[in-house]
């Protein structure tokens, strides 16, 4: 960070980036694409499957079929459809270079290595996504900062968090990190889960027919923020907490501490008070001297 | 040849279960010295030490829950971590159904797994493995016949894993899976500070709790194995001995699990001894080796090719090793170098107390 980027009195205690493995659900899309590439290029090639596979368009129409489905499933657990559309333009691609290049015999070759290629083009795109984040934490603040192309970047103090989740999963259990979102006091950190469950009813069968559709919904709160807004993979997780709740214990006012700086001030009204009176009392005993000369 | 009543009714049922006993005994015994590897390792690898961790705790709250789904008992809570698994019941059953549930819980881990590993060899190779018969039920039969149940098994399983095929995704998944049940296969755990219990009494203390509790029900289970040993004699059939075979099965299933990770244990134990860059190459050795043979043996096809690529690549690992050893660390120095010195310097020379 740029010493001009610092406020006055700021110290910089730690600057995170997150850790290899934390963005695995975006690297698994990855790891599937080519274990699947693999397998196809086995089915095709040395297998005993290998007659399915006699036409050509049968290794693409498996993969292609696979791989939509795979992403369908994805998408729905994770509630992102960017995952399907993603595979969806994969297999268009697929498609589209085998007839273009008129790739129709090799298409059992053609397709392992594309799937192969395009993982590893999978990998460093989410690399690169990685390394541009980056996580400043000083004594007065939290800045996030993100994005390849649009930076993104968040300032947070530490007076403004009102919470603190922190979640760990098996993989950050195992290699030592985590993600911790600070929620602000409007809410920044927070998104919701929806559930909408409908149904349908129709009565009568030939000419007069209601339809009749009934459906509710639910909303929880739960923490959640894009990756440059949180704390995302930082490792060593414990400690990154640690510190987070360090500061914000230090930045904010206990209902202890509130009492204690009302009674203070209580005391230095009355002591105000008190020199005033002081005051008053001098100077009248000073008018009296002047008084007395006089008589 | 005569035949005792009292060997056959006291004795022969015995025969099988002293055979369960011993092979348990040696899986306990690989799982102890697999600790021990573990915990040699543990300052340098901790992932890899929590991942095993993971397993262990992974294998023994699924055995748990099993446990109380097989009592009826149901599961209320499930939760698992890298040091900490638990199950809670719905229905807090005593008795009997507690005590099978703790059973699954202390003895499942040992076994459970690795029926999941037999059946998955079983579906692999096709066929299944041909049993002894009884001629006579004494107890020197009764072993015997247990010993040629786990020698044809153990045939079957080595010839398997001698001539797999690691390009195969079913045999690869299987290896996987191997390694990963030699890596879980323990009851008590290896973790951080003074949760750290490297012993192979702990896990035996637990068991002989668990057994001392309640002895009744070992007996009721003892009845139970002599009620169907004499079944089996009266309807001169095998099922007995069988019964105890398929848990000589998978100790033997665990004990090769055990061994290969033991082999993997103390290559990354080795390599870490190697410097910065040098320590991958044994690894890129073993996959590269294979690749390559698998290449060559593509264009110019042998007879057991799957063997020969293994051997090379078992041969080169090795080779690899060694080399690194010699000339990347101070290993087999010492000695020659010392003796070269002395020879050189003469006899004069040498250290005043």
């Amino acid at each position: 960070m740029d010493q001009n980027d610092l406020l006055e009195n700021e110290r910089v205690e730690k600057i995170l980036s997150p850790h290899p493995l934390s963005f695995m659900k975006l690297q698994f899309l990855c790891i599937f694409l080519i274990i699947w590439g693999l397998l196809v290029l086995w089915l095709t090639s040395v297998s005993e499957y290998e007659t399915i596979f006699a036409e050509w368009y049968m290794v693409l129409v498996v993969w292609g079929l696979v791989l939509l489905l795979v992403g369908v499933i994805a998408s729905l657990l994770t509630i992102r459809w960017s995952i399907f559309f993603l595979y969806l333009g994969l297999v268009a691609g697929a498609v589209a270079f085998v007839f273009w290049f008129g790739l129709q015999d090799s298409a059992g070759v053609f397709i392992p290595i594309y799937s192969v290629a395009f993982s590893i083009l999978g990998f460093l795109l989410v690399e690169l996504y990685r390394r541009s984040h980056k996580y400043i934490i000083s004594n007065l603040r939290i800045i996030f900062k993100g994005g390849v192309v649009t930076k993104r970047e968040r300032t947070l103090r530490y007076d403004k968090i009102t919470d603190i989740n922190a979640k760990q999963g098996i993989l950050g259990q195992i290699f030592g990190f985590g993600t911790i979102i600070p929620i602000s006091q409007s809410g920044f950190g927070l998104g919701s889960d929806q559930s909408f469950a409908a149904g349908g009813v129709e009565l009568g069968t030939k000419k007069a027919g209601f339809l009749g559709i009934f459906g509710g919904g639910k909303e929880v709160q739960t923490p959640r923020a894009r990756s440059y807004y949180e704390l995302h993979g930082v490792h060593p997780y414990k400690e990154i907490k640690h510190l987070v709740e360090n500061m914000v214990q230090d930045n904010v006012i206990t209902p202890y501490q509130q009492e204690q700086v009302a009674v203070q001030k209580e005391q230095v009204d009355v002591q105000k008070q008190m020199r005033d009176l002081l005051k008053k009392q001098i100077g009248s005993k000073e008018d009296q001297k002047e008084e007395k000369p006089e008589s | 040849m005569t035949v005792s009543p009292v060997d056959v009714v006291v004795f022969a049922p015995l025969a099988p279960l002293f055979g369960v006993l011993l092979f348990w005994f040696i899986q306990l015994m690989f799982i102890e010295s697999q600790k021990y590897l573990l915990s040699k390792i543990w300052g340098q690898h901790k992932p890899l030490c929590r991942f095993t961790n993971f397993l262990g705790i992974l294998y023994q709250t699924i055995c748990h829950a099993l446990g109380y789904t097989v009592t009826k008992s149901g599961i209320s809570n499930f939760y698992i971590s890298i040091n900490y698994g638990k199950v809670a019941p719905k229905k807090e059953k005593k008795g009997i159904f507690e005590w099978m549930s703790n059973s699954f819980l202390f003895i499942g881990p040992f076994f459970i797994p690795s029926l999941l590993l037999l059946i998955c060899f079983f579906l692999i190779i096709g066929s299944g493995i041909d049993i002894a018969q009884s001629m006579e039920y004494t107890f020197a039969e009764g072993m015997i016949n247990f010993g040629t149940n786990l020698y044809a098994f153990s045939e079957s399983l080595f010839s398997f894993l001698v001539s797999i095929d690691l390009l195969h995704p079913s045999h690869l998944g299987f290896l996987i899976l191997l390694i990963f049940l030699g890596m879980g296969m323990r009851p008590s755990y290896i973790g951080e500070d003074k949760r750290r219990k490297v012993n192979m009494l702990y896990d035996l203390q637990n068991i002989k709790n668990h057994i001392f509790h309640k002895p009744l029900y070992i007996l009721i289970l003892f009845l139970i194995a002599y009620i169907f040993s004499y079944v089996s004699v009266l309807l001169k059939t095998n099922w007995y001995t069988s019964l105890f075979s398929i848990f000589g099965w998978l100790s033997i299933i665990a004990i090769v699990a055990l061994s290969i990770t033991h082999l993997i244990i103390l290559l990354i134990k080795t390599t870490d001894e190697f410097p910065r860059y040098w320590r991958h190459l044994p690894y890129l050795t073993i996959f590269l080796s294979y690749i390559l043979m698998r290449i060559v043996f593509y264009f110019f096809p042998i007879d057991h090719l799957r063997t020969v690529s293994l051997f090379v690549m078992v041969l080169s690992t090795i080779v690899v090793v060694f080399l690194l050893l010699k000339y990347k660390t101070n290993k087999f120095k010492t000695v020659t170098k010392m003796k070269q010195l002395r020879v050189e310097d003469g006899p004069k020379r040498s250290i005043r107390k």
